[in-house]
């Protein structure tokens, strides 16, 4: 008998350990290929048949990476870096790098000479969207990103594959959102640690086995009665709101999470992929189409009126700021986040999220005085 | 009817008995911190002064760094909120708090109602905190207390430029080595710790008055230079090192009203 | 530049600084006159095609640069205390966007004096990101903040060294013909194509140039203190195209051959050491990292940055010219080509040494410097040391430190050289 409990667990285990979901698709004789984040043609590995796997780093104290990676660059990557080098990714058979900042030009470099037995395909996404001229660069550069995997799994890729696969992410990526949606009348059993299991489990799992499971989760919530939130709730911006921890700290000052603009979490889930010509535009075009993300340019960015209108509508007192240790990019959007949520007359709170560090004690005050002022 | 509030910093430890939540009782402070027998040091001391029992208590509200191990507690509150309470009582006008603790420095702003608004806390770095003048005070060879009364015979301040403490330190000594006048050196240490704590205090937003909270506020040098910076008066009050024990009475105060 | 020589140099500048100097003053000068009449004029990246707005003589500024100046006359830790405070700005962010951004507010007030040189507010801005990512965001923020739109060259990293594929070059090419009909609309004016042409040969010829006068360098002794070179990169980020910088640079040449002519150098010392430094200048230490290296006879004949502005291309053909942005050294080189490079210019310049500055604000050049400083050190046989520092923010660099580091790699240069003669 399947209960809620057991699929949240289930997911769990995937998200707190996916050397566990690594190993078993290895087993089965599934080919892997890491998935940096934030945005990679998943979809292309997909319909290749091998399962792509999303690299996150992870809670560490780097020993090795500060060879090649000073420590004052991204924390996520310095995991990475980390993992990488200590072989906690073996088996992996390449991973796709996107060049979304400055962090990746140098840690493509450091990947190359400290992970020597796990192949970079790089690639990197236009910044200068408004042309046609971009959606031809992409496409093209899918195109190339496709050929080096298809060297990988030895056969070609079809158009006839990818355009089922994008079908299975659609799918997937509406899936989650429902489950968002109908999480929120459910905020006892959701917590915000649950509500990011959830979500963060989808890195490590081919997405339609993972959509099988949100779909019955939902279907769950759905028979239980309506829950009437009494604490406070927040709406979480930035890469990423973990380790677990750090929620758990929410959920101790009954503050629930009603909505997010995670990259790990909602930013891979909102921005459907269109019919746009052949498969590769339809790709192509997700990217021209993604908004509100501090990695991707948009000259008037919309990312303070987003993080504002979701307080507004699933009814948020204050904004959560997860501002990525020495996330460059990330760091020049925070005074306009600030101001958008005081115009907005909305109180927020600066969280500093540190993959380097194991003790929250700052964060533990933070979220309590927040707590006590919304 | 009696509240005790307790604030369990890292360096030192405070508390407040308050009298119908409006007259203090009792003040003690003890200058050991989270982890020590400071807390429960500081407890008995302010006990012992009037001599009363924990029976005595109408109820005990713990703040500070060591708020979740005081066993006798009847609740916890964050030393922000209690800061901020305490430091609207003792200054009514306050809207802007800038407290300077041993291991950190905060930035609170009070809405016209005198409750907390917004804070930006500092980076887990010593830079700009007690830490920074505790390290420099080492080197010196005076102590930290005495810091304040130095900075007052400074004829200027000698530049320390380096954000980091281990780098400053060395600026240091080798001022040190070139004889530079030892006040004009602590009126240098102020100053960068002024700076630190200026771009904090900016972030968050500045409304007058302003105020000092903390142990560091006792500081007659760092008072001035953080006033330099800000271009504003900075109000401290003899009392500011026990704001947090002070809110933290309070709220305890406030607690046993709705209970009643 | 103008002044970077920190203290009061005990002779007279050389003819070709005094020129640089004029050069740079009429290039503010100019953009002042133009906000004057109504005009517009931007702010641009430092490797930006400037051939576009130099061809429509349109006044173009340059925030990079100009905070290395500001940095150098000690005027900019106000402006970075304002971006972190007041502004929000975190500090981990590049001190040139720092310094910059709280600049372009500051100026909104007509009655703001403190920086200096001081820039009119931009009525646009030119954005590449072939120097780096941050780069993109911090255009973003001025041109959100000042409302003012972006025309922007996406120059595409090259991640894995190959000779970008064309249809790249494509992307890139089609972002330069956009924005040159951009920039008739927005400014009015017609774009002369037979105009356009001779600005791009003679951005040619002063990127020859320069290259030729830095060879002039591996002479022993050095005819040159090499931080100079720092003082003539403004010719070739403000004044590329321009005609003032093959004047300059034919002058700076002629000085250079007299010292060779009569074994004289602009290093103030006896050349004991020669290094190649790594990074660019600590424009506010600038005094100290003079002082020290004279001090111990170490010239630092050569840098990495003298190569970042080699944009070689085939004038009147588009492609050549965004195939040459796109792969400009700090867009497209790995490390281990970059270090090759290091490795080759070292023993070129005969150098006994790398210094390389481990720049806080540069997380791109420092990563290089972490990887890659092996490859030096094998190839070439030469020690490294590193020291920490910031282009622009003094808070970072410590005098006691670069003292050590420069002291430590001079004791092992001896030891070396004691080896080397017997």
């Amino acid at each position: 008998m399947v209960n809620l409990d057991s699929l949240f667990n289930e997911l769990d285990t995937i998200a707190v350990n996916p050397r566990i979901a690594l190993d078993k698709y290895l087993v089965s004789g599934k080919k892997v290929i890491g998935c940096f984040p934030i945005y990679t043609p998943e979809e292309l590995v997909h319909a290749a048949g091998m399962i792509p796997m999303g690299l996150w780093g992870g809670q560490t104290t780097p020993s090795v990476a500060g060879q090649y990676a000073p420590i004052f660059t991204c924390s996520l990557l310095r995991s990475c870096l980390e993992f990488g080098m200590l072989g906690k990714y073996q088996g992996i058979s390449a991973a796709l790098m996107p060049m979304l900042c400055d962090t990746y030009r140098g840690v493509s470099g450091a990947w190359r000479v400290g992970v020597k037995d796990i192949p970079l395909i790089a690639f990197i996404h236009p910044q200068n969207r408004k042309l046609a001229a971009s959606r031809e660069f992409l496409a093209a550069e899918y195109g190339a990103v496709k050929t080096k995997l298809e060297a990988i799994a030895g056969h070609a890729i079809s158009d006839a594959a990818i355009k089922n696969s994008i079908g299975v992410y659609n799918a997937h990526q509406a899936a989650i959102r429902e489950f968002c949606e109908v999480a929120n009348d459910h905020l006892d059993v959701v917590t915000p640690k649950i509500r990011h299991t959830v979500m963060k489990s989808s890195h490590f799992m081919e997405k339609g086995a993972h959509t099988a499971i949100v779909s019955q989760i939902i279907d769950k919530l759905k028979q239980l009665p309506i829950h009437q939130w009494k604490g406070k709730k927040v709406i979480l911006t930035g890469i990423t709101g973990e380790p677990d921890d750090l929620l758990d700290l929410f959920a101790e000052n009954k503050i629930a999470v009603v909505g997010d603009d995670l990259a790990q979490e909602s930013r891979q889930f909102r921005t459907d992929i269109p019919k746009c010509g052949g498969p590769l535009e339809s790709l192509a075009q997700q990217w021209l189409d993604r908004t509100a993300c501090s990695t991707v340019h948009e000259v008037n960015s919309s990312r303070g009126k987003l993080i504002v209108d979701l307080a507004r509508k699933y009814g948020a007192q204050g904004i959560a700021i997860c501002l990525m240790k020495f996330c460059d990019v990330e760091e020049y959007e925070y005074p306009m986040l600030v101001k958008a949520a005081e115009d907005a007359g909305i109180p927020s709170l600066s969280l500093e999220i540190d993959q380097s560090t194991m003790n929250n004690e700052q964060s533990r005050t933070k979220i309590q005085s927040f707590a006590e002022m919304i | 009817m009696l509240t005790m509030g307790l604030d369990i910093g890292s360096t030192a430890c405070k508390c407040i008995i308050l009298e119908d939540g409006k007259n203090i009782l009792g003040r003690a402070v003890v200058s050991s911190g989270a982890g020590t027998v400071g807390a429960q040091k500081v407890y008995d001391e302010a006990l012992a002064m009037h001599s009363l029992k924990r029976e005595d208590l109408g109820r005990l509200m713990v703040t500070g760094y060591g708020r979740f191990s005081f066993e006798t507690a009847d609740n916890q509150k964050s030393e922000l909120s209690c800061h901020a309470k305490g430091i609207a009582f003792l200054m009514p006008t306050v809207r802007t708090i800038i407290d300077i603790g041993g291991q950190d420095a905060k930035a609170l702003r009070l809405n016209a109602k005198g409750m907390l608004d917004s804070f930006v806390m500092n980076d887990k770095c010593a830079a700009g905190t007690g830490k920074f003048l505790e390290v420099m005070a080492g080197r010196l060879n005076v102590q930290t207390e005495e810091l304040g009364d130095w900075d007052a015979k400074a004829t200027e301040e000698a530049s320390i430029s380096s954000t980091c403490t281990v780098f400053a330190e060395s600026e240091v000594i080798s001022k040190l080595s070139m004889n530079v006048n030892l006040a004009n050196l602590v009126a240098g240490i102020h100053r960068s710790v002024a700076k630190r704590v200026a771009v904090l205090a900016y972030r968050n937003g500045i409304v007058k008055d302003v105020a000092m909270s903390g142990g560091v506020a006792l500081n007659k040098g760092v008072v001035r230079a953080l006033g330099e910076e800000l271009k504003t008066e900075i109000l401290v009050h003899a009392d500011c090192q026990l704001a947090g024990a002070l809110g933290a009475a309070l709220f305890a105060w406030e607690e046993l009203c709705k209970q009643a | 530049m103008t002044e970077t020589v920190a203290q009061k140099p005990k002779r007279p500048l050389p003819k070709s600084r005094v020129m640089v100097a004029a050069q740079t003053a009429k290039v503010y000068q100019d953009a002042w006159d133009a906000k004057a009449r109504g005009e517009k004029i931007g702010w641009s990246t430092a490797i930006f095609p400037q051939e576009i707005c130099e061809t429509m003589g349109i006044p173009v500024l340059y925030p990079e640069n100009n905070a290395a100046a500001i940095s150098a006359k000690h005027l900019g830790d106000d402006l970075i205390a304002y971006a972190e405070g007041q502004m929000r700005y975190p500090m981990n962010i590049c001190s040139y966007a720092r310094l910059n951004l709280a600049l372009a507010e500051k100026i909104q007030d007509p009655a703001y004096n403190t920086a200096d040189p001081l820039l009119p507010s931009p009525d646009f801005v030119l954005l590449a990101n072939n120097s780096c990512t941050q780069l993109m965001k911090w255009y973003e923020n001025l041109s959100r903040n000042l409302n003012i739109p972006i025309f922007f060259v996406d120059c595409l990293f090259n991640y894995d060294e190959e000779k970008p594929a064309a249809y790249k070059v494509t992307y890139i090419r089609k972002q330069i013909e956009s924005y040159i009909a951009e920039m008739e609309k927005f400014s009015g004016k017609k774009f002369d194509w037979d105009k356009f042409l001779e600005v791009q040969k003679r951005s040619q010829i002063n990127s020859k140039l320069f290259d030729d006068i830095i060879q002039l360098n591996t002479r022993v002794p050095a005819p040159v203190n090499g931080f100079d070179f720092f003082n003539y990169m403004s010719c070739l980020v403000l004044c590329r195209g321009k005609e003032s910088t093959t004047e300059i640079f034919k002058q700076l040449k002629l000085e250079i051959e007299e010292h060779i002519a009569n074994g004289t150098t602009s290093f103030p010392a006896k050349e004991e050491y020669r290094v190649h430094w790594e990074g660019i200048a600590c424009w506010p230490n600038l005094g100290h990292n003079l002082k020290t290296l004279k001090n111990y006879g170490v010239n630092a004949v050569i840098n990495g940055y003298v190569t970042a502005w080699n944009i070689v291309y085939e004038p009147g053909n588009l492609d050549s010219m965004a195939y040459a942005y796109a792969t400009s050294s700090t867009n497209s080189l790995t490390t281990e080509t970059i270090m090759n490079m290091r490795s080759d210019t070292i023993k070129k310049f005969d150098c006994d040494g790398m210094l390389c500055h481990v720049n806080r604000s540069c997380k791109m050049m420092t990563f290089h410097i972490f990887v890659g400083r092996n490859i030096v050190e094998e190839k070439t046989g030469v020690p490294c040391s590193n020291f920490d520092g910031d282009q622009s923010d003094s808070r970072v660099y410590s005098e006691a430190q670069f003292e050590t580091r420069v002291q430590g790699l001079v004791e092992i240069m001896k030891e070396n050289k004691e080896a080397k003669n017997g």
